[in-house]
């Protein structure tokens, strides 16, 4: 018996419910040990309109059980991805999602209007979240009016799937979530990393130049599967899980608390053939279970 | 590059709280090249270490390391017939071109680290090698060397040349060095065209976390797990570079 991995997220049919997160795979094209079968999707490195140059190092630090970066989002530009990047990706047999970042509303929407329609886009994840930014990134995550502002920016542009990352850094993510959903995003990821710290106790300052980083890995997992349940509650959209993801159990978590779908990041720097074990694990689980399909999952998702 | 989840089948010790683990890994030992790091990951750590190839013999791949903090405390302890996880071989290493008759390398502390590796390529070029093996005492000072012709300095004069590493080294047609980052400056003062091999925090070892940034003269960062973690000194921003990384509390 072969289980159906499958999942339609709002109308884009994955192979997978494992898709690697933004960051993880920076634009897939050096990818170490890649599995493809086993990848649902592709979050691309997040992108600006113009080149950055990211943060200077330090640029990472390890924490019990997860570690924090800021990387300042470092990219080429969408010229630069649209040129070398996207060609490639047109001929993947798995869709490919760009990050996509911005300073102002409008960067936003133009970064999307330039993308619209690029053979190898196959839709784009809005990252209101991101921590290691000076302008722009969180300041539009954890403000409804500004969130929704970004989302419709965007919409307007396309009619391309448009997935909206959330940050975890905010007092109730159900509200963000709902002033997302109503702009007209198709769904939703959840969560980002958390903002953190750690001291450097020879020099008496923080370990990473940006001072603070976003925390990742299984240290943030039982906080990412609340919000994910939270926002998953709050909205009828469809929720891709992301925090922590290692192995096959901690994916069916955030299956069950009502993700459609989940991302893994910072595994894959540990173990580059995470997400194929996760997709193999999750699929063990559904025929031990005796269930045909991931659809059959049963999920915890009792409505407000 | 290989996952391998491999033995290690021998440890030794070289200078007071540094080992040399030779690790069962002949996928990466017949293609590793000088420079060149392994990724080793274990319980009890998170992201994985990186290790410059000390040596490599066909079967096994060699890495010397030293207590600097938990993680490599745990490696320490560990024996003939553990297993660790080693992905690799990862980098970019020398690359040492026939034609030059001289190879002087410098090494500072643990920066003996790609040493071995280079001095067996450069000689299989044909260069006269010579190892400028410095530390700041002989307590602290590898006891293994390889090349034509070895000079020892340490800080304090208690082996070779009283000094450092840098100040006791001729030149050469070709300067390799590796060790403390501000040790690498220094070389890159003297010899611009030197290659140097850089310590950097690490997370994914394979290019795609960027969290390795290494600062250029030209502007902007490159990864020191793929570009690098060999460089042509003058190419580096060495103001930009951390000087010390800090991995634990030192008195």
């Amino acid at each position: 018996m072969t289980v159906d991995m499958s999942v339609a997220v709002a109308g884009m049919k994955l192979r997978s419910p494992v898709l690697a997160a933004s960051g993880a795979f920076g634009y897939g094209t050096e990818v170490p040990l890649l599995d493809r079968r086993a990848l649902g999707g592709m979050v691309s490195k997040g992108i600006f309109l113009r080149p950055r140059t990211g943060s200077p190092p330090p640029r990472i630090v390890e924490t019990p059980s997860g570690m924090l970066n800021a990387i300042g989002l470092q990219g080429p530009g969408v010229d630069a991805l649209i040129r070398d990047y996207a060609p490639q990706w047109a001929s993947w047999d798995f869709p490919v999602l760009v990050n996509i970042n911005g300073e102002s509303v409008s960067e936003y929407g133009d970064l999307v209007g330039r993308l619209d329609g690029v053979p190898g886009v196959a839709g784009f994840e809005i990252n209101i979240s991101c921590p290691n930014v000076e302008q722009g990134g969180l300041y539009f995550g954890n403000d409804p009016r500004a969130a929704a502002a970004v989302t419709e920016a965007v919409r307007r542009r396309t009619t391309l799937p448009v997935w909206v990352k959330l940050t975890p850094m905010v007092t109730d993510i159900g509200v963000i979530a709902r002033a997302v959903e109503g702009a007209g995003a198709d769904a939703l990821c959840a969560v980002n990393t958390f903002v953190g710290m750690s001291i450097d106790l020879n020099a008496y300052k923080p370990r990473l130049s940006f001072r603070t980083g976003g925390l990742s890995g299984p240290a943030i997992r039982p906080l990412a599967i609340h919000l994910a349940h939270q926002a998953a509650r709050a909205v009828r959209i469809p929720v891709i899980g992301i925090g922590g993801v290692t192995n096959a159990e901690d994916a069916l978590e955030f299956l069950v608390a009502g993700c459609s779908a989940v991302q893994v990041g910072t595994a894959t720097f540990i173990n580059p053939r995470a997400i194929a074990e996760i997709h193999d694990g999750i699929s063990a689980h559904l025929e031990l279970r005796h269930l045909n399909s991931l659809a059959e999952l049963p999920r915890y998702l009792p409505r407000d | 590059m290989f996952l391998l989840n491999a033995r290690i089948t021998a440890m030794r010790e070289v200078a007071r709280g540094m080992a040399v683990i030779s690790i069962a890994a002949p996928e990466i030992a017949a293609i590793v090249r000088a420079g060149q790091f392994v990724n080793l990951g274990w319980a009890g750590v998170f992201l994985r270490r990186p290790f410059s190839v000390y040596r490599a013999d066909g079967e096994r791949i060699e890495v010397v390391l030293k207590a600097v903090g938990r993680g490599t405390s745990q490696l320490l302890a560990m024996g003939p017939g553990d297993v660790i996880s080693c992905l690799g071989p990862l980098g970019h290493g020398f690359d040492l071109e026939a034609g030059s008759r001289t190879a002087v390398l410098i090494s500072g502390g643990l920066g003996v680290a790609p040493m071995p590796l280079a001095a067996k390529e450069a000689s299989a070029l044909g260069m006269r090698v010579t190892w400028v093996h410095g530390a700041r005492s002989i307590d602290e000072l590898c006891s293994e060397s390889a090349g034509d012709e070895v000079i020892w300095a340490t800080d304090d004069g208690s082996r070779g040349i009283a000094g450092t590493a840098i100040s006791a080294a001729p030149d050469g047609d070709v300067v390799l060095a590796c060790g403390p980052n501000r040790m690498l400056a220094a070389v890159a003062d003297r010899w611009p065209e030197a290659l140097v091999a850089v310590e950097t925090y690490m997370g994914c070892g394979t290019g795609v976390c960027l969290g390795c940034a290494v600062p250029l003269t030209r502007g902007g960062y490159d990864r020191a797990c793929k570009e690098g973690p060999v460089y042509r000194a003058a190419d580096i921003d060495w103001a930009a570079l951390p000087s010390h990384l800090s991995y634990a509390v030192t008195v």
